[in-house]
């Protein structure tokens, strides 16, 4: 099994090293401006925002590229439907496919907003791996949630609870795949058959691989419990840190670009209203 | 006559990624019929990748397996049918254990295979004695055991298809000197009964020495040397060069020979050793005689 999004990639750059804090904010800000983005000028903001980005990290295109393979399906299935199932004024191409019957026709418009939306979806995923995998690890990005939203402890919100858990669940994901690939491959070499027959077939064919997956994922939660407990964890009051995040100097400048960005394609969106797309 | 044949096999984990590892590096290899073969070598040397190519649960990169003459991979749909002439026990075998019963979780494989009933409980009861389990244990569940006993059923699992060679990945890896003894001493009781063929993957010297008659060693992602258990022991120094150890007792052998006594240098278990340091002082060339 193969899961090369979500895997962090190790680099000594600028954007590894910025804090997770910034990282997140800028994410959400970014996530805005592209659903705020209205013209082509704030498109190409976005786009240059990205692949700067990732120069800047030193994380390999073709890496990125490959992380978005599993929403390649997405992509072109939106593709698609905006393509032959919106109405514009301009037609471009139109096809009698079955005559007096169906004609299908592609609209200018249309075509653009297919465009768009898969721009859209390619730069928020080639930007969001980057920033939340690439280049930050798990326990980073949970320590940035974590201490983000520390004012949130005053209402009694379980903070440290919940990112704890997020640590844990994303620490177990790698272990249970290996885990499930090597229960697959022993119960294959017992002649277990999942790819063939009806679907209760292969339903019932799951069980053997399911349960041994469900007894040791307790029996590792149940290890883990033990180990914690043994190094006297009692959950986050008192609780001090190894690395206390801090935001330098390079992450304040990240956050005026964020500021600079948002700026930029609110303020585009009402000066270039002619290039609108 | 050889059973396996491996013609310039290459594997690569992580092809075209940032992690690539070249896991075996053409690799040509003959397993022996009728026999124990044992795989040596260090963490990371590619026997556990080795092992898995022979039951095709991974395709080499290149180059062919022949299990029997034949080529596995010639209809590739029908790679399963393969998996019943190798049968696998893979590392720690005890955590795929999932039926309700010991006997239940035994049958799984044979029942794949379309046994008859009769045939299966037959072969069960064969099975668990190989691994010495005691017949009440057939109705209990599989988790209420030891790990020692989980481990047995796993590996009766297994036997109980009753495959034309079978491998085992470091079978008695985290079990105690005894239970190490009966994992090992039923394997090749099995063998011995059944005269199928058999390859276990392990890194102790000793267990290699002690149960193996043909030992293949790897380091690197390459087969160093192969051979009877005699010629690849007697070869210290590349032994040594690949990061590996001699036996214990061979150690102790060697450094015998180094002080002076007249020993032979073939020597890879206790008994061999036993045999001729008594030699030693009924010849009279050590000590003033027993």
């Amino acid at each position: 099994m193969e899961a090369s999004f979500g895997v962090y990639y190790e680099k000594d750059s600028v954007i590894h090293k910025l804090d997770p804090r910034a990282k997140l904010l800028f994410m959400i800000v970014f996530l805005v401006s592209i659903f705020v983005a209205k013209d082509i000028f704030s498109y190409l903001l976005l786009i240059l925002i990205t692949i700067s980005s990732i120069l800047l990290s030193r994380v390999p295109f073709t890496l990125v590229l490959k992380g978005l393979k599993p929403i390649f399906v997405i992509v072109i299935f939106t593709t698609i439907l905006n393509l032959f199932w919106t109405k514009g004024e301009t037609v471009l191409v139109s096809l009698n496919v079955i005559p007096n019957f169906w004609t299908l026709t592609i609209y200018k418009e249309s075509l653009i907003r297919a465009g768009v939306l898969a721009l859209r979806i390619i730069v928020l995923m080639a930007c969001t791996s980057l920033y939340f995998s690439y280049t930050t690890t798990p326990i980073e990005l949970t320590d940035g949630i974590e201490t983000g939203l520390a004012p949130l402890k005053k209402i009694k919100v379980p903070v440290h609870e919940f990112a704890m858990m997020m640590t844990i669940a994303l620490r177990f994901i790698p272990t249970l795949i290996d885990e499930t690939t090597k229960i697959m491959n022993a119960q294959k070499a017992r002649g277990a058959d999942f790819s063939n027959g009806g679907l209760v077939k292969r339903a019932k064919a799951l069980i053997p691989i399911i349960i041994p997956l469900f007894v040791s994922a307790f029996r590792r939660a149940d290890e883990l419990a033990t180990a914690m407990e043994c190094r006297c964890y009692r959950g986050g009051n008192g609780r001090t840190r190894m690395k206390v995040l801090k935001m330098k100097a390079r992450d304040y400048i990240f956050l005026l670009i964020t500021i600079l960005m948002i700026a930029g394609v609110v303020l585009l969106n009402i000066y270039a209203k002619g290039y609108k797309i | 006559m050889s059973i396996v044949e491996l013609k310039e096999i290459n594997f690569i984990y992580g092809k075209k990624s940032p992690y690539e590892i070249k896991a075996l590096d053409n690799v040509n290899l003959t397993i022996e019929e009728n026999c124990i073969t044992g795989i040596i070598g260090h963490t990371g040397s590619g026997k556990s990748t080795l092992v898995q190519l022979l039951n095709g649960l991974i395709k080499a990169d290149s180059g062919v397996v022949y299990i029997d003459g034949k080529d596995i991979w010639e209809k590739p749909k029908e790679i399963s049918r393969i998996r019943f002439d190798v049968g696998m026990v893979m590392q720690y075998p005890e955590y795929q254990l999932f039926a309700d019963s010991v006997k239940e979780d035994i049958a799984f494989g044979p029942k794949n295979m379309g046994l008859s009933d009769e045939e299966i409980e037959k072969r069960i009861l064969q099975s668990i004695e190989f691994c010495g389990l005691e017949k009440d244990i057939l109705d209990k569940s599989p988790f209420d055991l030891s790990g020692g006993q989980k481990r047995r059923v796993a590996l009766a699992g297994v036997m109980a298809m009753n495959p034309k060679i079978l491998v085992l990945d470091e079978p008695a890896a985290g079990l105690d000197p005894k239970g190490r003894r009966e994992i090992l001493g039923g394997i090749k009781e099995y063998q011995r009964k059944s005269s199928n063929s058999v390859v276990i993957v392990s890194h102790s010297m000793e267990d290699m020495a002690m149960y193996c008659d043909r030992a293949i060693v790897m380091s690197h992602a390459r087969v160093v040397t192969h051979g009877t258990c005699e010629e690849v022991f007697s070869q210290h120094q590349l032994l040594l060069d690949v990061g590996l150890d001699v036996p214990e007792i061979t150690g102790i052998i060697l450094e015998l020979r180094k002080k002076g006594i007249n020993i032979p240098d073939n020597i890879y278990t206790v008994d061999g050793a036993v045999t001729a340091i008594k030699s030693l002082y009924l010849n009279g060339s050590v000590g003033g005689g027993v």
